[in-house]
């Protein structure tokens, strides 16, 4: 028995089938081919080559968002829309480890509101501008909460665009948290994803993964999906010694030729590592790592008070019904 | 109305997390600026319908965090360069002066900056004092000065300085002090004409106050440009020393200073003539005893019967030629039955008699070289300041603490007598004294101890401004520390500075006593809310003979001649001063 190291409003850092801590449950219908880097057969964990040299300096990528208020919009024919107001940010954590330095290279904030309703405008409350996010079809509450993903996406991907402009030495590695979905075009980046939902691996192979030591990694496979590309489980050190404790996925554009695919899994191997949290410092440890830990802290803090925010659209809102 | 120089440059921003007060408040240290303690800053309040209100103070208190730290772990991952932080400083500002006079905070997120020139100035009060002192640089290398007007005597009077001997450096501090007073101008006549008497209790340290210092470098001499005074040791400095134990002709016993130096003592018919034996008496327990009443008929007894003869006196027909003499013809007649009545009074039982002989005959040996039969009563021998050079030293440390009391007690009383005859508080006199602990204790009381509490009582009004110095102020008579408008804190023992008379001092500020150097003062007074940090220069007089340069030319004309006659005319003129005629 082992206890799972995150928290349990969390969830569960990979959602276990029927047996158990068999690893991720629903396979995955895709396509997936294993004998990239060795045979199907050969399938091992896989350490640290000691030919790689860690980066000097990772980017990594995040974003956060918040909802502030949920609101109720009325029509003139007295139907009414659900809305709602959501602060979202992203920003990119330059950390200069030959230096010692971590800094946050770029951070966005972001308002939006997201309703349905054809009607309504952007809302301005004190300094604060909500733009007007028009989502299509019926617009129901509970849908609108995705609706916030899209900008958000869009936001971290302009981010991290401009996280190489104060220089790159040709050498740094961008983390980006979450799969890379539309970001793969930008160079020597990785997607970094914390839970494991899908089972992507044959059973030979997916075998291998609970076998991982801290800092080993499967050979790299490719998912021959849409939004699939060359991808790898690694193990973090830290993890509690249940199975699949630690181990995240890793993935990159399917674009790279697969040793340039290679050459970054090991560059992951030496990097990942030593960002890894602690489990009494972050609830998700050791996945999440610590930059990312605490560039969240810096954008939540960027975000604004929540009650504050609350307050002030609650106060706009009722000064505009009385004009209007 | 407090003006923003236009060379001041922001620092930073009152910060909003922590409250705002009007008298105090926090800000954030913007990251290419920093602020240390004591530095002056000036920020502004915009007010509806009223000019803004500005609001100056010093920094009491900094402080640098970790920003995005969550765990004191947390820094090694920041080292690292893993989690992202920042280093944010803060400091406190305590306000020292709000103008116009209305009390409001200022607002978080208002600019501030550090003050220097007229603003700094109007800050720390300056630029309201008529007559400033100078008396040492602030942290910031820019001078401090002092309130004229609580030293003279004018708003106020009387200095006191504590602090752990050696590395407090009280009595550099008060010689400091007192070189500024004379040499800076801003007491016009009175400074030049003041005089000061200086008793030298440990060492001979001060006994080169004239003398010119060799280790004097341009640095120093660029400190006291600075502050507007000339480097160069007093120039106009008499030095007095008892008379050599068992010396018949009276030298005066130093071992340093060969020149320069008149020795001091008082004839029998003077001891007898002004009561001076209650100052024999003058430990604070004596005057607890029975024995008082005798001292006191015993003195007005001798006041009325000694006759002067040829140095010594005469009483009922005996000729009495020294203080043994005088002890032993007293005691004489206190224990024969007959006279006894006639010296003490007839209601005196024996034991009291015998108390007090026996701490006369004690006093023998301590004194005897100070009350002199034997030496010519016409020969210069009285500490007065009046008739003395601007700075008197009087030398105590080869003496025993029964006569260094006794001579501290009748200089004083001497003093402040022909101040009360004179009827007039100029010219000033200030009047160092060192372990004034031991002189004015808290517990008891003794003559010694009731001159000086005349002095800080009435002293402002007479012109005589006491500079008391003390290892620990909570030993030291209350009325007396109470009456210093001027306090003046070196390093402190650290249970001392948690004591209430150091209630003028903020926590940090108490805290950075225990540490400061020598050197180093923290200086309240009356008109600014704040104490303030001084360092004051290394000092241009020598302190020991191994650093004394040339003595002046006074000094060594007093070789041949014991009173220099040019010396009544014009003190302090030098060799090359003019005869006006």
């Amino acid at each position: 028995m082992f206890v799972d190291a995150w928290d349990p409003s969390y969830g569960a850092s990979y959602e276990g089938g029927e047996g158990g801590g068999d690893g991720p449950a629903s396979s995955s219908s895709q396509q997936v081919d294993v004998g990239v880097e060795v045979p199907a057969a050969e399938w091992a964990p896989i350490g640290v080559s000691s030919s790689v040299r860690a980066p000097d300096v990772v980017f990594l990528v995040d974003g956060v968002r918040r909802n502030d208020a949920g609101l109720w919009t009325a029509e003139e024919d007295g139907t009414s829309y659900a809305g709602l107001a959501a602060s979202y940010a992203a920003g990119v954590v330059r950390c200069d480890l030959a230096r010692g330095v971590a800094e946050m290279a770029g951070a966005r904030v972001a308002r939006g509101l997201f309703t349905a309703s054809p009607t309504v405008g952007d809302l301005l409350a004190g300094t604060v501008k909500y733009e007007v996010h028009r989502v299509s079809g019926t617009g129901e509450a509970s849908k609108l909460p995705a609706a916030v993903q899209p900008p958000l996406t869009a936001l971290e991907i302009e981010i991290s665009a401009a996280a190489r402009d104060g220089g790159s030495d040709g050498a740094d590695l961008l983390i980006v948290d979450g799969p890379l979905r539309s970001r793969r075009q930008l160079p020597r980046t990785i997607g970094y994803i914390k839970t494991q939902q899908k089972q992507y691996l044959p059973a030979a192979q997916q075998a291998v993964v609970p076998r991982l030591r801290p800092a080993q990694r499967t050979p790299v496979f490719k998912i021959e999906t849409v939004w699939g590309g060359w991808s790898w489980y690694l193990r973090l050190p830290g993890s509690s010694g249940a199975p699949w404790s630690g181990v995240v996925r890793v993935e990159c554009s399917p674009e790279l030729s697969p040793d340039q695919a290679i050459e970054l899994a090991e560059l992951s191997v030496v990097t990942l590592p030593r960002l890894a949290s602690s489990a009494y410092k972050d609830p998700r440890a050791p996945q999440n790592l610590v930059p990312i830990a605490g560039l969240e802290r810096r954008l939540r803090g960027m975000l604004g008070d929540a009650r504050v925010l609350h307050r002030v659209l609650a106060r706009e809102t009722a000064r505009t019904r009385l004009t209007s | 109305m407090i003006r923003v120089s236009d060379e001041t440059s922001p620092v930073g921003r009152v910060l909003g997390t922590a409250d705002a007060t009007p008298l105090q408040f926090w800000t954030a240290v913007s990251p290419d600026s920093y602020l240390q303690l004591d530095d002056v800053v000036v920020t502004k309040r915009e007010l509806p319908d009223r000019e803004p209100v500005t609001i100056a103070g010093v920094v009491t208190q900094v402080r640098a965090r970790h920003e995005g730290a969550q765990f004191d772990s947390d820094v090694f991952a920041i080292a690292d360069g893993t989690l992202p932080a920042m280093v944010q400083e803060a400091a406190e500002i305590t306000t020292t002066r709000v103008d116009p006079e209305l009390y409001v905070p200022p607002a978080p997120g208002a600019v501030v900056y550090r003050a220097t020139g007229e603003a700094r100035d109007a800050a720390l009060h300056f630029d309201r004092m008529e007559r400033r002192v100078p008396m040492g640089t602030g942290r910031d290398g820019v001078p401090v000065f002092l309130n004229a007007d609580f030293l003279d005597g004018t708003r106020g009077a009387h200095v006191s300085i504590s602090g752990i001997s050696g590395v407090a450096t009280k009595t550099s501090f008060a010689t400091f002090l007192l070189y500024s007073v004379f040499r800076s101008g801003q007491l016009g006549a009175d400074g030049p004409n003041a005089r000061a008497l200086i008793f030298n209790v440990k060492g001979e340290d001060l006994l080169f106050l004239d003398h010119p210092n060799t280790k004097l470098d341009d640095k120093t001499r660029e400190a006291y440009a600075l502050l507007g005074l000339p480097a160069a040791p007093f120039p106009d400095v008499r030095v007095y020393a008892p008379p050599r134990a068992g010396d018949s002709s009276g030298a005066p016993d130093v071992s340093s200073r060969l020149t320069g130096v008149d020795s001091f003592y008082w004839t029998l018919a003077e001891f007898c003539e002004t009561k001076l034996l209650p100052y024999v008496f003058a430990d604070a327990d004596d005057e607890r005893q029975q024995y008082t009443m005798v001292v006191h008929s015993v003195t007005a007894h001798l006041n009325r019967y000694a006759v002067p003869a040829e140095g010594g006196v005469s009483i009922d027909g005996k000729r009495i030629g020294s203080y043994q003499d005088l002890v032993d013809h007293i005691v004489e007649q206190l224990t024969d039955d007959e006279t006894r009545s006639t010296w003490a009074g007839s209601a005196v039982n024996m034991g009291t008699v015998n108390a007090f002989a026996r701490r006369l005959i004690n006093s023998k040996r301590d004194l005897s070289r100070l009350i002199r039969g034997d030496l010519a009563s016409r020969r210069p021998h009285q500490i007065k300041t009046a008739a003395s050079a601007q700075v008197t030293v009087v030398d105590l440390h080869n003496l025993p603490d029964r006569a260094q009391r006794f001579v501290v007690g009748v200089t004083l009383k001497t003093e402040f007598e022909e101040k009360e005859k004179s009827g007039t508080g100029r010219p000033l006199l200030f009047v160092v004294l060192d372990e004034l602990n031991k002189y004015a204790p808290r517990e008891g009381s003794s003559p010694i101890k009731d001159v000086l509490l005349d002095i800080a009582e009435r002293g402002r009004s007479l012109g005589v401004i006491l500079i008391g110095a003390q290892q620990t102020a909570s030993e030291v008579e209350r009325r007396i520390v109470t009456n210093s408008a001027i306090r003046v804190v070196g390093r402190l023992d650290p249970a001392e500075a948690s004591r209430p008379e150091y209630g003028f001092l903020p926590p940090a500020m108490r805290q950075r006593a225990l540490l400061a150097r020598p050197g180093t003062m923290f200086v309240n007074q009356p008109d600014i809310p704040v104490p303030l940090c001084v360092e004051f220069p290394f000092p241009a007089w020598a302190t020991r003979k191994s650093e004394s340069g040339p003595p002046p030319a006074e000094t060594l004309r007093s070789i041949v001649q014991g009173a220099d006659p040019f010396a009544v005319v014009g003190s302090g003129g030098g060799s090359d001063d003019d005869i006006p005629f």
